[in-house]
């Protein structure tokens, strides 16, 4: 889920959001972007970028759920005491 | 129908009714898994839209003969006494997402029965939406008589569960302002065990509290006991997490029993998923991002403004939606200090009016 947040680049979300025909895991996976504009180019490069939805949906459907999935990963890193050191300033206990 | 909104795809089917009902504005969804072995809607979003249906007044609902299509005309948010079994292949929780959209909007003050799943691994447990969506819904000013109330839990996949959703009406949203996330003060749990050993609470509680106590004495990790008939008709366990801050942000997680794995790796799971949320929050828990963007939306003609983290791929496109159905956009801008990656929200409210209220 928080794949995005390794990007250093500052992305200019208002345009992404609404500017471009990006999908929603491409907007913060931080994909080239693709102005709307550029979709009446030419219908090749259009294919082009429906093809990563297409293949997701032969696999398997994707469950419309509204409870955050934190991945293995995300999880996993809070064994190391260092990270869970690395937000108490967030804590009224922590530093200020 | 020339104001008629018509998307493609099962994705995002109830908030795109939710948005329908709201604007008033007719909506077509067509190729609902046309490409699927199994084509056309499934019985949890049919019942979805028996429930807008009966929460609704004069709303019409066309449905294709293959189940690939749908149309709905959306009539008035009715509200008042209603009562719907959930079918058992989605919780509660799936209902109860858009209703609370729509409930503070009603001719009457809603009094929703639901029963089904209370909890279970794709939407927010009716603990959660009791404890972090209802106050999400009070920083707009909807308070007075807000509540949901758990008569009977019920895991899956027997279910057996039944809440009361009580909602007032608002004839307006107040206009949000709220861009300092304050400090963490408090974390508060329910663990509940249904059907099964009742001392997997205590082990979950155990198991959470060597992840938390770190952090701050103010931990309070309630253990909710239901009995016989009002614990549902099969077993199950689960934690649900919410930390407070000093200016009342509220950032939630929660974990479901899974076959074969110990309570304290799901206290666990519950535990480092509030600190991934807490991490990342803001002043709004990521699950309620689509909720309080929409209520900015419909917020007085103002400008409204919230720091949050980054949008999850719901939210995006929540926000597009809510620009086709209302035309309202909002600007998204990093916040001003370097170290966090929150964003800032703003837009300026549509002054949506709820002109379905009953006037006194």
């Amino acid at each position: 889920a928080q794949a995005a947040s390794n990007s250093k680049r500052r992305k200019d979300w208002t345009k992404l959001i609404y500017s471009t025909d990006l999908t929603p895991e491409e907007v913060l996976s931080g994909k080239e972007e693709h102005p709307v504009e550029a979709e009446e180019m030419d219908g090749d490069e259009e294919d082009f970028f429906r093809l990563e939805p297409a293949s997701r949906r032969e696999e398997e459907e994707e469950v419309d759920s509204s409870k955050e999935k934190w991945r293995g990963e995300d999880l996993k890193r809070w064994e190391d005491d260092e990270i869970l050191d690395s937000i108490r300033g967030l804590f009224i206990t922590g530093p200020a | 129908m020339s104001n008629l909104v018509q998307f493609s795809g099962h994705q995002h089917l109830r908030l795109r009714l939710a948005l329908s009902i709201l604007s008033g504005k007719p909506v077509r969804i067509d190729k609902i898994r046309s490409e699927d072995k199994n084509p056309g809607l499934r019985d949890f979003e049919i019942s979805l839209l028996r429930l807008l249906e009966k929460v609704t007044n004069g709303t019409v609902i066309e449905i294709s003969v293959t189940g690939t299509a749908v149309l709905l005309k959306p009539g008035i948010i009715a509200g008042g006494p209603v009562t719907h079994d959930c079918p058992l292949s989605r919780s509660i929780g799936y209902f109860l997402e858009p209703v609370v959209l729509l409930a503070p909007f009603a001719k009457k003050p809603f009094q929703l029965t639901l029963r089904g799943i209370t909890t279970d691994e794709h939407d927010l447990s009716v603990d959660l939406f009791r404890t972090v969506t209802l106050p999400h819904l009070q920083l707009f000013g909807i308070s007075d008589g807000l509540e949901l109330r758990i008569k009977k839990r019920g895991a899956p996949p027997g279910g057996g569960g039944e809440v009361q959703f009580l909602c007032p009406v608002v004839k307006q949203v107040k206009t949000l302002n709220f861009v300092d996330p304050g400090k963490i003060k408090r974390i508060r749990g329910v663990a509940h065990a249904v059907r099964v050993n009742p001392q997997f609470s205590n082990r979950m509680i155990e198991a959470a509290r060597s992840v938390l106590n770190r952090y701050i004495p103010d931990i309070y990790l309630y253990s909710d006991v239901y009995k016989g008939d009002e614990s549902g008709k099969s077993p199950g366990y689960a934690l649900s997490l919410l930390a407070e801050s000093t200016t009342s942000a509220l950032h939630c997680a929660e974990a479901v029993s899974q076959p074969g794995v110990a309570p304290e790796d799901i206290a666990l799971q519950a535990s480092r998923a509030l600190l991934s949320a807490i991490e990342t929050g803001g002043c709004v828990d990521r699950q309620h991002q689509t909720l309080v963007l929409l209520m900015m939306a419909l917020g007085s003609e103002d400008v409204g403004r919230c720091r949050m983290g980054e949008p999850t791929p719901r939210t995006i496109q929540f926000l597009r939606d809510v620009r086709t159905f209302f035309g309202t956009s909002f600007k998204i801008a990093a916040a001003d200090d370097k170290e966090s990656s929150h964003l800032l929200y703003s837009c300026y409210g549509t002054g949506y009016t709820n002109s379905n209220r009953t006037l006194a």
